[in-house]
């Protein structure tokens, strides 16, 4: 796969803080990539570097193959959608769409049939048929969401920047846009770079995902990668699926503040040695149940659990005082009732957890 | 009846207030009454006593169309008419010419919106001094020996002084420009002031230039900030009469000084109707800005 944008060592400086501390990546052509990121994190920062409504102070970004650093944002042929989608409020679904053609700088289309034939087939492309001669103001949230996407898509840009395209919706409607997305990006065939602050989001969309932790680029893998084998502590973190212990690697053990845990699974090097391991790995035990060959745990108290329909997530706190947390899922068993406030085992193989150290 | 096409979730749904009851009507009442006695019954009298009877020392209240066929048959009164226009164009020209880029710099250029809002307060302070002096201070601006001709003539740049600087319609555009820019500048601020920067933004990204942007986006999303704008300074400028009383050597007459000489030599019946014609002329310019720009959509 070819790669179609590539930043080198993108510094961006507001003040004394680093939005982008030197972030490098290549993206493939034809793909749909997630940008995975916490809040604060420097994600719209890049998307808007990329787009050219901020300058970077050093780095390089080449875009199929040449260097688009210097250009404004309206030479540069990358789409943006803005996460409050910016559509232009004096005009009609229809004069939005064809705002990009009749108006950009480079080989404006001057053809009105050109023009109505171009924004027809886009219409109907992101499904607005019958809204055409609509205000933006009388249609709803995923209505302009779909026009804020087809404003962008009818320029055929080679690539399409999405800044929290999905939070301005509601759950439901989230859900649903989320597959329309995909779908809508394999009949252009161009680049989707989606940025979110939710992991499930990225989890399910990116064909690529990229985790940017404090200003740099932390992982990039696919969606399973990024998952099962989180790169860094930070990156397990975003996840909201891995209980963490943070302690120090001796021997053959991992010795934490809430007790000694055996080791197994991949051992990777990070800064400050931290323990992983999965909410749905840990089974929760009688106190005192041995634990069998393999295996590995700790003590915890009950405190509470939440039912969320096909798992039931219960939380326990250890001995230094943090919470662990255990997420069982209902297809193959009922749920099970604990007591508040009494002590179980907490156990998992030892090859279930990944080790930074 | 056929189903529509789509599923329409997003049509305003028809809100039904309840209706006001009788009680809450009283809430007007204050202004009602204020208005009726301070500005509908004073209008109405105006209209009822320009059909008056006017003779050279007394009025008499016998109705007759004399002093309106004396008006509309007279150069004097026909050529102020004319001369209030043709002023209130070109005013409502160069407030607009000097007043919208000026709204555009403070409105969409400056990102800081205490500068903003300092930049605005800066168009207010000349009115912190009486109108009067305003208009006054001109004089020795651009005066045969005024400030202006004194350095253009040090410069070398004319040799004899301008004498068409004071005295004439360019000393009134010049004046009126000055005072009633501001009331243009702040709508027009306040308009480009609302709009989303993203909005401009997703514009450039869509690969539209600057100009393209102003024409397209900009300009269409300030025009009521225009209309607002262009109603303040034409209502004003209409009713003028003090600028041009100081600024004109009484060469420039509006309507509004016909208004002030009939009254001081008590020709009621002559100064109601001027008053009749120029209320009539503010409410159509009014009426027709309005049309222009759907104000309660916009605002």
């Amino acid at each position: 796969m070819t790669a179609v944008l590539h930043l080198r060592n993108v510094v961006k400086q507001y003040g004394d803080s680093r939005a982008l501390d030197g972030v490098s990546l290549s993206l493939p052509d034809n793909s749909y990539i997630s940008l995975l990121g916490p809040s604060g994190s420097g994600k719209t920062t890049l998307l808007r570097v990329i787009a050219g409504f901020e300058q970077p102070e050093a780095g390089e970004i080449r875009f199929q193959g040449a260097r688009i650093d210097a250009l404004p944002p309206h030479q540069r042929g990358i789409g943006f959608v803005f996460q409050n989608f910016a559509l232009f409020p004096h005009l009609s679904v229809e004069q939005n769409i064809a705002f990009g053609l009749t108006n950009r700088a480079i080989d404006p289309v001057t053809d009105g049939e050109v023009v109505r034939r171009k924004v027809k087939d886009m219409i109907a492309l992101v499904g607005l048929t019958g809204l055409e001669d609509r205000g933006v103001s009388q249609i709803s949230g995923g209505q302009k969401q779909r026009v804020a996407l087809a404003r962008t898509l009818v320029t055929e840009p080679k690539m399409v920047l999405l800044d929290e395209p999905l939070g301005a919706l509601d759950a439901n409607l989230r859900t649903r846009m989320r597959s329309e997305l995909r779908s809508i990006r394999e009949r252009c065939g161009v680049t989707f770079l989606h940025v979110t602050g939710s992991e499930t989001e990225a989890l399910a969309m990116g064909d690529t995902v990229l985790v940017l932790d404090r200003a740099r680029i932390a992982q990039q893998g696919d969606a399973d990668t990024i998952y099962n084998r989180p790169s860094s502590p930070a990156v397990a973190r975003f996840l909201n699926c891995y209980n963490l212990l943070p302690g120090q690697v001796s021997g053959e053990s991992f010795v934490s503040s809430v007790g000694t845990l055996g080791l197994g699974g991949l051992r990777q090097t990070a800064a400050n040695p931290t323990y992983a391991i999965r909410y749905d790995r840990v089974s929760i035990r009688a106190k005192d149940a041995a634990l069998a060959d393999g295996e590995t745990g700790i003590d915890g108290t009950f405190i509470a659990s939440e039912y969320t329909g096909s798992a039931v997530n219960a939380f326990f706190t250890l001995a230094d005082g943090s919470i662990f947390e255990v997420e069982q899922h209902l297809s193959h068993a009922a749920p099970s009732t604990f007591e508040p406030q009494a002590a179980y085992r907490l156990a998992w193989k030892k090859e279930d957890a990944l080790v930074y150290a | 009846m056929t189903m529509p096409h789509l599923v329409d979730d997003t049509a305003p749904a028809a809100v039904t207030l309840p209706k006001a009851r009788a009680g809450n009507l009283w809430l007007v009442a204050p202004g009602v009454l204020w208005m009726t006695l301070f500005l509908v019954l004073p209008i109405a009298m105006m209209v009822y006593v320009s059909f008056w009877t006017q003779t050279t020392f007394k009025i008499e209240p016998t109705l007759t169309l004399q002093s309106w066929i004396t008006f509309f048959s007279s150069d004097t009164y026909l050529g102020a008419l004319w001369t209030t226009i043709r002023i209130w164009l070109i005013v409502l020209a160069t407030t607009l010419l000097v007043g919208y880029p000026a709204a555009l710099f403070v409105g969409l250029f400056v990102k800081n919106k205490t500068l903003q809002t300092v930049l605005l307060v800066l168009c207010v302070i000349p009115f912190w001094t009486s109108f009067l002096i305003r208009v006054l201070a001109w004089r020795p601006m651009l005066g045969k020996e005024g400030a202006i001709n004194l350095i253009l003539m040090k410069l070398g740049i004319v040799s004899q002084p301008i004498e068409v600087l004071l005295f004439s319609d360019l000393s009134v555009i010049i004046g009126m420009t000055q005072i009633y820019c501001v009331f243009m500048v702040g709508p027009i601020a306040f308009m480009l002031g609302r709009i989303d920067p993203s909005i401009i933004e997703a514009a450039q990204d869509l690969g539209a230039g600057f100009w393209r942007i102003f024409r397209t986006i900009i300009l269409p999303l300030s025009m009521p900030g225009v209309v607002v704008g262009a109603i303040f300074v034409s209502v004003m400028v209409l009713g003028e009469f003090a600028t041009s009383a100081a600024l004109s050597g009484r060469k420039v007459n509006l309507l509004g000084n016909i208004i002030v000489t009939q009254v001081g030599s008590l020709k009621w019946a002559f100064a109601a109707v001027a008053g009749v014609v120029l209320t009539i002329l503010m409410g159509a310019v009014v009426a027709v800005l309005l049309r222009v720009v759907d104000l309660r959509k916009e605002l």
